[in-house]
């Protein structure tokens, strides 16, 4: 269709061939009317007496949108989940609930669904009975070798993870790979090794000042809302607190900032490295507990030099190193922009230095304690086992697969070569709720039920200040008949295996309801029975767990000096965001409809650039562009942002589907796709921030594409003020020039 | 809409739903001793001729009504607390009929359908579009209680809007119940508190 369609000439349209697509492309159910007699109302045949119909009662649950694992309540009318909010009870979200999360029940009611267990026979996945399915299963799954299956997952955690386990146990195998493109795995290896936990508790809200290293907490975080909530605390304390926020694409969390620091991407190290140099030597901090590499290391980093590295002005980077040392305690943040470079874990624990030099180990960064139920846990994932999966996937080393909760096949950077080695492995089951791009490489796809119809428990990495497993129950009854949950899933796969053992509980149901049982006195409160226990389990959405106090040792570990990397070419950022995140909420029209919270632009892809940068190359806003790297290219539109570091591009994360149903496939790019496959050293995870590109126009602004991008105040309002902007100078709150 | 929710024990509800109508018609006849009504009504005007709607089961609200003078709001009892009248579920027709009329044609088939475990898929006479917000809780709490109209001639508050529907078998739309309906009884009633702002039904 031209650009050219007016309201008159779409009606004029409508007029002759508009009966026909009426008819023919309209899947609204025909029961839909105003006119009498056509539509059912069906009562219930025998409600319980608290249900009135138009009066919706909400239930307790837990989101899986994310894996932060929010504490949900579901709004419940007429046997049908109509909205969901935050629950209360729940520490990590305290009653709120972010958008990904809102948009839950658009996955629940997408129409993509799988509706049936479906087995790749001649090339295609046709439909399949369960029976078939499950015995499928167990011929091929009882005869492959223990150590030549594998599970693939997302983060898992619960009772969920304790059976997939079990399962791995039962075939013979420890194959878990756990993979999650979002994710702080350098971070938690950095924790784990400077001070004992993995998982501390940050205190965002009782820090006085906070400096960030590009980790947006507030939006693609490891738990958005809980940290949101702690941020409005820190702004809101008596003391208001300082957010300084150092990277080099604009985040959510730099929008918010008193003080947004352009960094050149991958000098992250040096900075840190230099301002570790100011406390220790001019502002005279102790340098207890610093090893002496890392003294020498920092000694070498004079301000000068840190400024000419960085290209920070020296006096900005004394100014927020002094600010540090007064506003005590502090905290000092690592994101994924620093996580994911070829140094990651060296650069991460230079920054998380920072916080021992300043003494917040202990006041805004605590232990999580010893949580009872180290079995229940998060398996947290990672872009490690990723990479060792597709390695194993080349070296022909397993023969049977179960993808669930991740979808490598769209998520995995070309170079990795996982598309071409999957054919290595001759038996690739996928549990999905849809026909993703992972789903869509299967020999087996099991349709799973809906988190907001599943039973399972989820245990939250990212704790509040209470820890707490949180309940997951069914909001209503199955949209369709063939799904089934992936605990229910799980313990047939265990029954095949171990039926002496398992054939006991009739259901993954009555096995909760059994391991609830077996919970410990310390959690059941005063609860009378096992049932009464269940019951507020389910009321409240949320167990709460002593785990005790902690107190967290501080030290510091060796670390590689930085090497800057002066290559040509720009960084490439594949940033995430919340709404999209890593691509998994593609499928959901609210959330592709959402407009990026720097950028404004919805439902397409788009290469973010600054605009000196992009003036150099001769290159305007929404101009096309291909962007390449050594492993491809690919075309799409420039947004011209002067939250960007001139050295480096961000290509936002989420859209480039080559599947994923009607309203993800076939929209904007995946930058993904294009990255290297270099990794840190030290923890194996991919360095998904240093691969480095070059950009060419290729085509001029095309109107089309400005009817979607909607960039900024201007076309997208149509001068209705929905936003009102004012210019960045009239409320400059940085400081100096 | 049927909901088996796993959550809930079914079959707790039942034997308390024929007690506790009989309670409630012991309520109803002591209440019967008629007050003054404390404000006037315009009831609204205009008509329609409604198709006839065929239900599953031809439902007589002449026997009910006017025969054995069963107050509506015992029957569609959520119409004082929801935003919908609700169609009674399927156990309130059998906590009369498992005794009564068990000879009667219409009452086998409900029963069938009892015994199926199957409501009977009545079909819709009246409704409105989504984009009107009307609820049956807030009007008669206006047009019955508030003005302490006599519970037992409620049926007369529920003809504004359904017609006299005493002497129908099933249900028929007779009254248009479109927004010129609507507004001018809410014109007629300003006095009454019936608001006149487009927001309060289009929310």
């Amino acid at each position: 269709m031209s650009g050219k369609m007016n309201r008159r000439s779409f009606l004029k349209v409508m007029g002759w061939s508009g009966a026909g697509v009426a008819l023919t492309g309209c899947d609204m159910p025909t029961t839909v009317t105003l006119e009498e007699g056509k539509e059912e109302v069906v009562s219930y045949l025998m409600p319980e007496e608290y249900v009135i119909p138009g009066v919706g009662v909400w239930y307790a649950s837990t989101c899986t949108q994310c894996a932060a694992g929010c504490g949900i309540h579901g709004r419940v009318r007429e046997g049908r989940v109509l909205k969901l909010e935050g629950n209360p009870d729940a520490a990590v979200n305290n009653g709120k609930l972010c958008m990904m999360g809102q948009a839950g029940v658009q996955g629940h009611y997408n129409p993509d669904r799988i509706t049936s267990p479906m087995m790749r026979t001649g090339g295609s996945l046709t439909p399949i009975s369960w029976d078939k399915a499950l015995g499928v299963l167990e011929e091929k799954l009882g005869a492959v070798n223990g150590d030549r299956f594998a599970w693939f997952t997302g983060s898992i955690s619960g009772h969920q993870s304790v059976l997939l386990t079990n399962h791995l146990d039962a075939m013979g195998s420890t194959n878990h790979y756990a993979h999650e493109v979002v994710n702080n795995a350098v971070s938690r290896a950095v924790n784990q090794d400077m001070l004992g936990e993995a998982n501390p508790r940050l205190r965002l809200d009782k820090a006085k000042m906070i400096v960030s290293f590009g980790a947006d907490f507030m939006g693609a975080g490891q738990s958005p809302v809980q940290y949101a909530g702690q941020y409005a605390k820190f702004r809101t304390n008596k003391e208001r607190g300082l957010l300084v926020q150092i990277e080099s694409k604009m985040s959510l969390t730099g929008g918010s900032a008193d003080l947004w620091l352009a960094i050149k991407p991958g000098t992250e190290a040096v900075l840190a490295l230099g301002m570790a140099n100011l406390l220790l030597n001019k502002i005279k901090i102790s340098d207890a507990g610093i090893p002496a590499d890392v003294r020498t290391l920092i000694n070498t980093y004079d301000v000068t030099t840190v400024a000419r590295i960085t290209g920070l002005a020296g006096d900005r980077i004394q100014r927020v190193t002094q600010l540090l040392s007064e506003r005590t305690p502090s905290l000092v943040l690592a994101g994924a922009g620093v996580e994911g470079q070829a140094q990651g874990y060296a650069t991460t624990a230079a920054i998380m230095m920072l916080n021992h030099i300043l003494g917040n180990v202990g006041k805004t960064i605590e232990s999580a304690g010893d949580f009872p139920f180290p079995q229940l846990m998060a398996k947290q994932g990672g872009t490690a086992d990723l990479v060792a999966f597709a390695e194993a996937a080349k070296a022909k080393k397993l023969d049977a697969v179960i993808f669930h909760g991740s979808n490598p096949v769209y998520s995995a950077p070309k170079s990795l070569g996982l598309t071409e080695a999957l054919a290595n492995i001759g038996f690739k089951v996928a549990i999905s709720q849809f026909p993703d791009e992972t789903a869509m490489a299967a020999d087996l796809v099991l349709p799973m039920d809906s988190y907001l119809e599943d039973w399972g428990t989820q245990v939250p990495a990212d704790q509040a200040e209470t820890n707490a497993i949180h309940v997951q129950q069914p909001l209503m009854e199955k949209l369709n008949a063939e799904t089934k949950g992936l605990g229910d899933i799980l313990l047939t796969l265990l029954k095949q295996r171990k039926k002496d053992e398992y054939g006991q509980f009739e259901d993954y149901y009555a096995y909760l309801r059994n391991a609830f049982a077996a919970m410990p006195t310390s959690v059941k409160n005063d609860a009378k029975s096992n049932d009464e226990f269940w019951n507020t389990a389910l009321q409240t959405g949320v167990i709460k767990v002593d785990s005790g106090t902690k107190t967290l040792q501080s030290t510091v570990v060796s670390f590689a000096a930085p090497v800057v990397d002066d290559s040509a070419g720009l960084t490439l950022l594949p940033s995430p965001r919340l709404g999209l995140f890593d691509g998994r909420h593609a499928n959901l029209p609210w959330l592709q409809e959402a407009p990026d919270q720097i950028s404004k632009v919805v439902w397409d892809s788009w290469v973010e650039m600054h605009p000196d940068t992009a003036a150099k190359m001769g290159i305007g806003n929404l101009d096309l562009v291909e962007v390449s790297s050594a492993q491809g290219s690919v075309k799409l539109r420039v947004v011209l942002l002067k939250g960007m570091h001139a050295d480096a591009v961000a290509i936002p994360l989420g859209q480039g589907h080559e599947a994923y149903g009607r309203y993800a496939k076939g929209l904007g790019v995946n930058p993904l796709q294009i990255l290297d496959a270099t990794t840190d050293a030290k923890t194996g995870e991919l360095a998904m921030y240093s691969t480095r590109v070059t950009v060419k126009r290729i085509g001029p602004a095309d109107s089309l594409s400005i009817v979607r991008m909607g960039t900024g105040a201007g076309d997208s309002q149509v001068g209705r003020k929905l936003v009102v902007t004012v210019p960045v100078e009239q409320v400059r709150r940085t400081e100096g020039t | 809409m049927v909901v088996k929710n796993r959550l809930i024990n079914p079959g707790a509800g039942f034997a308390r739903a024929g007690l506790a109508g009989m309670v409630f018609l012991v309520m109803l006849l002591m209440s019967s001793m008629a007050m003054a009504v404390k404000y006037d009504v315009v009831p609204p005007s205009g008509t329609h001729t409604g198709e006839d709607v065929p239900q599953p089961i031809e439902f007589p609200h002449d026997i009910h009504v006017k025969d054995n003078d069963i107050n509506c709001m015992y029957c569609h009892t959520y119409a004082r607390r929801s935003n919908v009248a609700g169609i009674p579920p399927t156990s309130k027709c059998m906590g009369c009929h498992k005794v009564i009329a068990t000879d009667k044609p219409r009452i086998q088939q409900l029963t069938k359908y009892w015994e199926d475990k199957e409501p009977p898929p009545w079909k819709k006479v009246h409704d409105l579009p989504d984009f009107v917000h009307f609820t049956h809780e807030k009007h008669l709490k206006t047009l019955a209680f508030d003005r302490e109209f006599p519970v037992e001639n409620v049926k007369e508050i529920c003809a504004f809007c359904h017609g006299d529907v005493e002497n129908m078998t099933v249900a028929n739309k007779v009254k248009p119940l479109n927004m010129g309906f609507c507004v001018n009884c809410h014109i007629a009633n300003k006095d009454l508190g019936a608001p006149g702002d487009c927001w309060k039904c289009h929310k």
